[in-house]
């Protein structure tokens, strides 16, 4: 059994010109990554950009093609069995048997991984009540909702201590309170029990919130990397959002913001530019929109997002570049995008 | 990495799933029992055949095929569980939290041997019941029930081969038909000797045909050719062994 507490263990990802091909579509192609020990690295990119594969190759459920990676000090397709040991993981499909209980999981994955007849029962238990489902713990998973299958899911990763943890799209189809509860306690394992956090998401408030760094995957290739917070740096400026208060006068909204900036996408009636010469540009906007009479409902700044790194990286957004959309949007507990 | 761990998980889980489920527990357990109330009892008139010459009865006659026929298919019938474990994606999860993946294919084969004992036990106490005679001794009916245990093994390796390569339960045919098809073109309901025509040479050439004639000579006291049975036996199981490993390291590469 591998635990965190070890200070000396290694608890890095280290990953260097990762390819994975399947037939004639290349998933994954040459990617580098450097995870330090403790930190929670968020991978972002819209579906099909090649997160879940990398994840399978990191996890040892899919050989890479060439490339090497190190997970935990140890070799993903040479050291398998060691990796095993030191990882835990859930996947974008919570992989449980809808015949077992939710004890009956825990108990399963204590055993595979070598855990103590003894500690099972203890182990079981706390982590049970760790993820709040103490009192669904002897029903069987069929009759469980999303939410608390991606809690036992999270549990089950946790069962033997390991020291890095994969949680691929951990959130997905959650509702808002599930979503909040899965940060907090991962946020609570990389700041108190020092693990390792491998994250992917298609969502940039989750990267945004959660991730210590960011990386942005796109048709397989590494588009961006960085804190949340030198990437939105690196874009600079802030955008404006107009929102006409009449249809009729969106054309000549749109030539007045146009004089400030380069247009970007909003909102469905919105009118967007990141503006020139950043926030000082915002009066000038207001005086100029006022000079030509024009009114509108709502006028914002906003400060760059993760999906402005996307796009100027990509020349896509992000959010409309996988095809499915965001759920509701939750408000960064910690961090305020708006202002 | 440790084996054992993982092989326990599995076939905990995988028994705890049959035992708990009646359309998967009864099915394996009540075919052997009709097969051998219909062949025993429906059938008992062919032992007046001239030249069928087995002193204990029709009855045990049919009991010894009926046991490794049960055995067989309780093999076949894990490597359903197998297929299916791939086709829900239940498998990614034992092929990640498992340190030591060769102990999944041991867990599931443990798991096939108990859940083939349970029948193998209700089929032998019904047998004793309806008059088996046993006509060997300790050792003779050793020798059967590990011939028996051999079958199982080899049937559930070639079914697990097949479902980790095919990773799905539409495979199931795949993984009967050729099981069923060697065990009915072996001298099933006469000895060798009555059959004839292309049977009779289909049967001398099915390796099964020797493992029948040695566990029926077990429970006449007599068993002919045991080391060829066992040689038989243990050749499949070690050559279905290698097929069913080949048959996880196919279904790693896939992920």
């Amino acid at each position: 059994m591998v635990n965190a507490d070890s200070s000396l263990a290694d608890n890095s990802i280290v990953v260097e010109g990762l390819v994975r091909d399947f037939k004639t579509l290349r998933a994954v192609d040459g990617i580098d990554l450097h995870v330090d020990g403790g930190e929670i690295y968020g991978f972002l990119g819209p579906n099909g950009a090649g997160k879940s594969t990398t994840v399978l190759m990191l996890t040892t459920l899919l050989p890479p093609s060439s490339g090497t990676a190190r997970v935990a000090g140890f070799d993903v397709v040479h050291d398998g069995p060691k990796v095993r040991a030191s990882i835990g993981a859930a996947l974008q499909e919570a992989a449980l048997d809808p015949l077992l209980t939710g004890r009956d999981h825990l108990r399963l994955q204590a055993t595979l991984q070598g855990i103590p007849r003894g500690d099972r029962s203890t182990r079981t238990s706390e982590l049970l009540e760790r993820v709040g489902l103490s009192d669904a713990a002897d029903r069987k998973v069929k009759g469980y909702s999303g939410g608390m299958k991606r809690r036992l899911d999270l549990a089950l990763a946790l069962v033997h201590r390991p020291r890095i943890i994969f949680l691929d799209e951990p959130t997905t189809g959650l509702d808002i309170q599930s979503r909040m509860a899965l940060w907090t306690e991962v946020a609570r394992l990389a700041k108190e029990d020092g693990v390792t956090i491998f994250l992917t998401t298609q969502y940039l408030e989750e990267a945004d919130v959660l991730a210590d760094r960011v990386g942005i995957i796109d048709q397989g290739k590494i588009v961006a990397e960085g804190t949340p917070a030198e990437l939105k740096d690196e874009i600079g400026r802030p955008s404006v959002h107009a929102t006409p208060l009449r249809a009729e006068e969106t054309q000549r909204v749109t030539k007045v913001l146009a004089r400030f900036g380069d247009p970007v996408p909003g909102a469905v009636r919105d009118i967007a530019v990141r503006l020139r010469d950043g926030t000082s540009g915002l009066a000038d906007v207001v005086r100029a929109l006022d000079n030509e009479g024009l009114i509108v409902a709502n006028l914002e700044l906003q400060q760059p997002t993760l999906d402005d790194v996307f796009l100027a990286k990509t020349g896509r957004s992000l959010e409309g570049a996988g095809g499915e959309e965001e759920p509701d949007s939750v408000s960064p507990p910690r961090k305020g995008r708006r202002r | 990495m440790r084996i054992w761990p993982v092989a326990q998980g599995v076939a905990w889980r995988t028994l705890k799933i049959v035992l708990t489920t009646p359309s998967l527990f009864f099915p394996s357990l009540l075919f052997p029992l009709f097969f051998f109330t219909a062949f025993a009892g429906g059938l008992s008139q062919v032992s007046h055949v001239p030249g069928f010459n087995y002193p204990p009865g029709y009855t045990t006659f049919q009991f010894v095929f009926v046991l490794l026929q049960s055995a067989a298919f309780g093999g076949v019938f894990t490597g359903f569980g197998v297929a299916r474990d791939f086709e829900t994606g239940f498998a990614r999860r034992l092929l990640l939290a498992s340190p030591n993946r060769s102990g999944i294919v041991l867990g599931y084969g443990l798991a096939a041997l108990a859940r083939w004992a349970i029948t193998a036990t209700m089929l032998t106490m019904i047998a004793l019941i309806a008059g088996l005679n046993i006509g060997g001794n300790g050792v003779d009916v050793f020798g059967l029930y590990l011939l028996a245990v051999l079958v199982n093994m080899a049937g559930f390796l070639w079914s697990c081969g097949i479902g980790m390569r095919l990773r799905t339960i539409q495979a199931g045919p795949l993984m009967q038909m050729p099981v069923f098809l060697t065990l009915f073109f072996a001298p099933v309901y006469v000895p060798l000797e009555l059959l004839q025509g292309w049977i009779h040479a289909v049967a001398r050439a099915n390796p099964v045909t020797y493992v029948l004639a040695t566990g029926r000579g077990f429970l006449a006291g007599d068993p002919p050719h045991v080391a060829l049975a066992f040689g038989l036996a243990v050749g499949s199981a070690a050559v279905l062994a290698l097929w069913a490993f080949r048959g996880l390291r196919n279904a790693e590469a896939a992920g």
